[in-house]
Formats: C-alpha cells, structure tokens, sequence
C-alpha cells in the first residue's frame, strides 16, 4: 500500500538524530572545517546514540533496522552538518563494504569492534581508488600476489576516506591480471600492517572533516582469511557495495538540500530589497519553489531505493531504483547548494554564512561513492538488459574517480 | 510504514489497463487522433466494462461523487487508486482520460459545494449511462481570464427566482457535448473573488450555446469548446451551494478546491504520457543501436535515458506523496502543485528526448508516429488546470512569510 509514512521507530529515530544534530553538529560545523575532523567529545556523543550499526542484520550483530532507517539517520545528520557523517566513524563505506563483500563469519568479526564503548575512535576505510588508470591492462595497478599461505599487496591506493584514522581498511587489489575487471579481490589491511603506509592527505574542494588521503601498499601480507570474496559473486557485491554505500551518500545529499533550502528561505523571508522582502519577487519565489521539489523528490527517491532493498526486490529493481535516486540527489543538492549562495548574493560567498560550505560539500560529496553520470550508465544498463559488465558498472579509475 | 507497493486493486486496475492499453487502446489512438474524437462505440463499451470491472468498489465514482456511507476521518485509497489508473490509461492514450464520461472535472465543485439535493440532481444522470453517455464539464477559463480567474468577466445578475448570465467561456473540455456545465461568473468584477458565484448550466437552457469546437496542437481526440451565454436564464436552484454560500470569497475558493484533488491527476497523467515515450526510446535503442560495440554515442544516449526516465521517477513520488496525503485527508495544496509542476516539466522533457534519441526516426508521422502525438499532446499538461508557473506561485506562498500576492 503506497505511504510516505514512516514507522513510529523511525520517526522517534530519524527525531533523535534530527535534534542532536542541529543542536550539536550545526553550531560547531565550522569548528570541524577548521579543525579537519570531528572533535572527540562529539564523536562519543555520536557514538553513544549507538546508531552505527542500526541498518546491520542482527545476525552480524546489528539492530536490523534497515537501509530505510540508515537512509533516514544519514539524512538527519547531514542535516545538521553534511560533512559531519564523513568524519564520524560507523556511519561510512567501510561497514558496507565488509557486509556485502565479507563471509558472515568475517562481517561478524569485523562490525564488533563498532558496537565496543570506546568505538568513538574506530574508524574503518574502503581504499577502492588509485590514481590513475592503468595504461597496460584493464584493473587495477595494485596487484594482490599470492605468497606463502596468503597475499601479498603491492600498489597505491587514492581517495580513501579516513585512512589516516582507520584500523582496518578493505584494499582493492588485481588478483588476476588476465582476467581484467573481473580479476579484481578485496582485502582485509590492518593499521599495524609493515607493509602499510599511510601516505599523506587531499586537501579537497569541501568536506574538510572528512580524511581523505593515500595510501601505500609496499609488500604488504595479509593472510588468506582476510580475502573478502563477495560470497562467491565478487563482482555482484561490488556493485551492490557501491550501489549501497552511493545510496548512503545520496541520503547525506538530501540532508545537504534540504538544509540549503531551508536557509535560502529563511533569508529570502528577512533581506528586503526595494521595499520588500525578496521572496516577494518572483523570480526568487520560483527558484525557490523550483529548489523545494527538488529536495523533496531526491528525498522520496532515496526511500524508496531503500525501501526496495530492506524488502528483497529484485536486484535489478534495486539497482535501478538506487541508481535513480543516488543520480537525482547529486543533481538536486548542487542545484540547492548553488541557489543557496546565489540567493545570498554577496554574503552567500563569505565565509560568515553557511551556504558556501554546503556549495563545496556537495560537490566533494557528488564525487563518494558512485557518481551521478555512472549511476545513469547502470540504470539504462539495467533498462536496456545489459549484462551488468565490472567494467560498465563499477566506478573504475578509467571512467571517473571517486572518493570511498 | 513507507512502502511503494501498488495494493492488489490497483495492481489489478493497472494491469487490466495496461493490457487493454497495449492491445486495443494504442492501435486506435491515431486514428482517434486524426478524426478529432474517440469512436463512441468504444468510450461505450470502455466505460460499461470499466463499470463492471469495478462493481461495487468504483474509485472513479469516488471520485466525483465522493466517498458514500464512509467516515471521513478513515483514510480512504481513492486518490492513490484514481492516481494509479489516470497514469497507466494515459500510458495508452492521453485523450481518453479526459473524454471518460461522467461529470469531469465539473465533479469536484459540485461534490465540494453542492447541497444534497444540487448532488442528487447533477450525479444521478451519470448513474446509468448504458443507453447514453453523458459528460459534465468545467467553465471557468474566458478570453481575457486565464491564470488569472479573479479577472472573469461573465456576468450573474439576479432576476426573480434566476440569475441572468451573460458572458464567453473558453477552452472547456468536453463542452460541446456536457449535459451540464459548472459555470463560474460574477456579480460585480470590482468586488473581486467575493464577487464569483459558481451555477450549474444545463445544455438546452435558453441562451446558452456551444460555439467553436477548437484545433489544438495535441490532445486532438478530446473536444475542447467554447461556450457563449446570452441572457442565459438559470434557474437559482442551480446556484451551487445555495445564496449563503457566498458569504465571503466561498465562489472563488470553489474554483481553487477543485484542483486540490485534480492536480495530482493530472500530474499522474503527465507521468503516463513521459513514461510511454520513455519506454519507446528506450526499446528503440535496444532494437537500433549496437549496444555490444563501445561507441562514444552510446553512453551519451544512455545518459539521457536514464536521466529522462528519473526524472518522472521524481515527478511520480511527488505525485503518489500528494494523493497520499489527500488519502489521508490531510491539506495537500502545496503538493499538488509541486506534483504537476514537476510532472508537466518531466514528461514533456520525456518526450523531447524521445525523439531526440530515436533521430530523424522520432520525427516522421508514419513510421513512429506514436512519438510524434506524444510530443504534441504533452505539452498542455504544464498549460491546463494551472501553467507551471501558477503551480510555483501557490507553491512559494506556501513556502515564503506573508507572501499574499505578487
């Protein structure tokens, strides 16, 4: 029965999440630019909320909420602060990626140290990206070369979220260089690998709290068990990792336009010009409401991609539904972001006013993840029947970078 | 909880329309098209079987009639039913929706200002229509009064036990042939909203004559008249709601309660007509372009696929999110509005790029001339029951602090 109403659960979740982080992440956004990372204080009150693991099966030791719940938390965050979500561990790709990639038994393993009390420092991190693409073959340039009992990673590795906070990254590594696309494997690296080395941070366009950097992979072992292996359609998982974790980002894109909207309007109701307050002129009222349909459609969008998970649709339908919503929402918070300042006229530009900030989060944040122009190479690939080729489908280093 | 799932009876009305739209509907479209109305023989058995199909459950009754014997505190489903069908019987043909008979768009502001016996009076000839189809229409629209309706000119003076009406009314669906017309006019223009009085004009009535049938750009099988009232005497009985109704701006709100209900629609409509030429460009560059082969083009076109077809994913949310919230009873002006402004936007962009990305194949009349009616018959879904832009006027009003007018 079509209804936009959500659950008492997740209403009192998603209002929880809403108050704290308007009345905690808000007022200190600032503070996390400057500083490059969230503060310990709210990280642990973040963490005490005990939300990280509120979309994991309760069989890998979550709540079993849901991506529907998840979607709404990471909407509400993103609501107070959308840089905030990036620099918080237990709410990034890292959680994602171990439950699509990894064995039940690996997932458990490697979700319990979110669930531990003192979790407001364990930040986990996905290194998926390098930095350019490889001219010789298709695949990655870092290559995983099987020695002794286990593997040995050798390569570079970009855009990796948190990689100087993480203690456990999952590496993207060539296990079959022959074999392309379809020769890639996902690994488990730990912090105190010799063989890792983190090798310096991005100063990026926006989302300054979150900690993107490099890293360095220089004979790096680790052992068979610390193979993910996709449950056996490695490249199936990927693309529901990426599918998944886009999604995510897409929630935190409509935390982001809503907020730009909401701002643009209150400003529109105050600052008066030839007598009246702008709002008062049309071509400010439409763009508005232009920017409300916006926000309010790329928010439906992404329930309902979630939506389509959390009841075992097809993945086809998943995928298309996620593509669609993860694509829309990129779209929808810049055009939110970029009216927010236009809005503001001079003072949108200055520092003073929040709006800026949110123009350069959304585009850093329209870049994690899957981008808006792969999610629509996957939806008509989807709807065009298609085989879901690796190379077509996931956001390799020869299509467009990304941030994971 | 939030679900998308259809419920099996519009599951059911959906598909049944689908069939019927694929197999009967779409072979005939054109010719309807090009005869400028929809064989009657048809519309007759469409409707009889629509009837029958529905039984005691009619949402489209519902509809114009509003729900019988049913709290009005319950949420019902008949926004989200009449949602489901108008987009999949557009999917087939745009024009049939609004040449269904019944009362039309002349449903709602009697249903929503009609006294018991006004309701009795004009639904009952839609009752049984199985010797005879009938219609009711909407006149609002004048030569000088668009978007603007508070301009409307047509005169109501009282005369006795009847008003007097003097006046011309343009672009009304389906008035040629409507057995009666909601009538909007005014008493004094210089009073304004409070000024308009809504009447019922029964075909026949002295003084009230069809004029021109009109040539449209699309939508060519439905009849959009023109209508001229002169010294057009209609009985006071006919004055929706009765004299007291009209205590304050009631006449003009009258007009505005009808699209509360029936923006949605038309946006649901609008999807249907984008999704069909969506899905027409889509089996186009499945059947004609050499997917396998990495050609630059290729993804060029995929993205503009998959970009049409979110965007009426989009539109449709906001469509299912406001006939939602009519289902719940809740007021959903705002929404309507946002629905069919960005549903309009979405399908006609729906049927650019269809031709766009089925080339110089799009344009002919003869070989994909399903996509060359789409295109012209989209169009006027960001024109009627509200341009685009009045839809973001009623939005931002909603939006912006003491926002009354521009």
């Amino acid at each position: 029965m079509i209804s936009f109403e959500p659950t008492e659960d997740q209403k009192l979740i998603a209002g929880t999440v809403s108050d704290f982080a308007k009345a905690t992440l808000a007022p200190r956004a600032r503070e996390f630019e400057k500083a490059q990372a969230i503060a310990e204080d709210a990280r642990k009150a973040v963490h005490e909320m005990g939300l990280s693991l509120a979309a994991v099966p309760e069989a890998l030791g979550g709540q079993g909420l849901g991506l529907l719940t998840a979607v709404m938390i990471n909407e509400e965050l993103a609501y107070g602060d959308p840089a905030a979500p990036f620099g918080l561990p237990g709410f990034g790709s890292y959680l994602i990626a171990v439950q699509e990639l990894g064995s039940e038994e690996q997932a458990k393993e490697l979700l319990a140290p979110f669930a531990d009390p003192s979790a407001h420092d364990t930040f986990g991190a996905v290194a998926w990206s390098e930095k350019k693409p490889n001219r010789e073959r298709a695949g990655f340039v870092t290559t995983a070369k099987k020695a002794g009992g286990g593997w040995e990673l050798t390569g570079a590795k970009a855009f990796v979220g948190n990689a100087d906070l993480a203690k456990s990254l999952i590496v993207f590594a060539q296990v079959d260089a022959a074999a392309g696309w379809n020769g890639i494997g996902a690994f488990v690296v730990r912090k105190d690998n010799p063989g890792l080395r983190i090798a310096g941070r991005h100063k990026t366009l926006g989302l300054d709290c979150g900690h993107f950097g490099e890293i360095v992979l220089e004979s790096a072992k680790v052992s068979d068990t610390d193979r993910l292996d996709g449950r056996g359609d490695f490249a199936a998982a990927c693309t529901r990792f990426f599918a998944k974790y886009s999604l995510i980002v897409a929630a935190r894109q409509v935390g982001l336009a809503r907020l730009a909207f909401d701002v643009s309007r209150e400003y529109c109701d105050i600052r008066k010009a030839f007598g009246k307050p702008i709002g008062h002129f049309q071509a400010i009222a439409f763009t508005l409401a232009d920017r409300h349909m916006d926000a309010d459609s790329a928010r439906e969008l992404t329930r309902r991609a979630a939506w389509a998970w959390d009841s075992g649709k097809e993945p086809a339908q998943c995928l298309l539904y996620t593509a669609q919503a993860v694509a829309h929402a990129h779209q929808v918070a810049m055009r939110c972001a970029d009216d927010a300042v236009q809005l503001h006229g001079g003072a949108g530009f200055m520092r003073d006013v929040i709006v800026e900030k949110l123009m350069r989060d959304a585009k850093q944040m329209a870049l994690a993840g899957a981008t808006a122009e792969q999610m629509d190479q996957l939806a008509a690939a989807v709807e065009l029947g298609i085989p879901l080729d690796p190379a077509l489908v996931l956001p390799t280093p020869e299509t467009q970078a990304v941030l994971t | 909880m939030i679900d998308f799932e259809l419920n099996t009876q519009q599951r059911m009305l959906k598909e049944a329309l689908h069939d019927m739209g694929k197999s009967v509907i779409r072979p005939q479209s054109l010719g309807w098209d090009r005869k400028k109305t929809i064989d009657p023989d048809f519309l007759r058995n469409f409707y009889m079987m629509s009837q029958a199909l529905r039984g005691e459950n009619n949402p489209m009754e519902d509809f114009n009639e509003g729900p019988k014997n049913r709290d009005p505190s319950k949420p019902v489903q008949t926004n989200r039913t009449a949602a489901v069908g108008a987009e999949e019987l557009a999917w087939a043909d745009a024009s049939i929706m609004l040449s269904l008979p019944g009362p039309g768009l002349g449903g709602p502001p009697v249903r929503a200002t009609g006294t018991p016996e006004q309701k009795e009076r004009f639904f009952s000839i839609f009752r049984d229509m199985s010797t005879e189809l009938r219609w009711g229409a909407y006149g609002l629209t004048e030569p000088g009064a668009g978007s603007d309706v508070g301009a409307i000119r047509t005169s109501c003076k009282k005369d006795g036990d009847a008003y007097i009406l003097n006046g011309r009314k343009c672009y009304i669906t389906m008035g040629g042939r409507a057995s009666w017309v909601v009538i909007f006019a005014t008493v004094d223009p210089a009073l304004g909203r409070a000024g308009h009085r809504a009447f019922v004009v029964e075909k026949g009535t002295p003084g009230f004559f069809v004029g021109k049938i009109e040539e449209k750009m699309g939508l060519r099988a439905n009849e959009t008249a023109e209508l001229v009232l002169e010294d057009c005497r209609v009985p006071a009985a006919n004055l929706l709601g009765g004299e007291e109704k009209y205590q304050s701006k009631e006449g003009f709100m009258t007009a505005m309660k009808t699209f509360d209900s029936t923006r949605p629609l038309v946006a649901a409509m609008a999807c249907g007509i984008g999704r069909a030429a969506y899905e027409y460009a889509r089996d186009f560059v499945k059947d004609n372009y050499v997917l396998g082969r990495p050609i630059p083009r290729y993804s060029a076109i995929a993205e503009r696929l998959a970009r049409t077809g979110r965007q009426l994913e989009a539109a449709r949310m906001l469509t299912w999110k406001a006939v939602w919230m009519a289902d719940q009873h809740m007021p959903n002006a705002k929404e309507a509005s946002m629905s069919k402004a960005l549903a309009g936007q979405a399908a006609i962009n729906a049927c650019i790029e269809a031709i766009e990305i089925c080339g110089a194949h799009g344009s002919l009349s003869e070989d994909h001339a399903l996509l060359e009616k789409w295109f012209r018959d989209i169009k006027v879904y960001d024109i009627f029951e509200g341009t685009g832009q009045i839809q973001r006027i009623v939005i931002s009003k909603r939006l912006l602090t003491d926002l009354k007018a521009f």
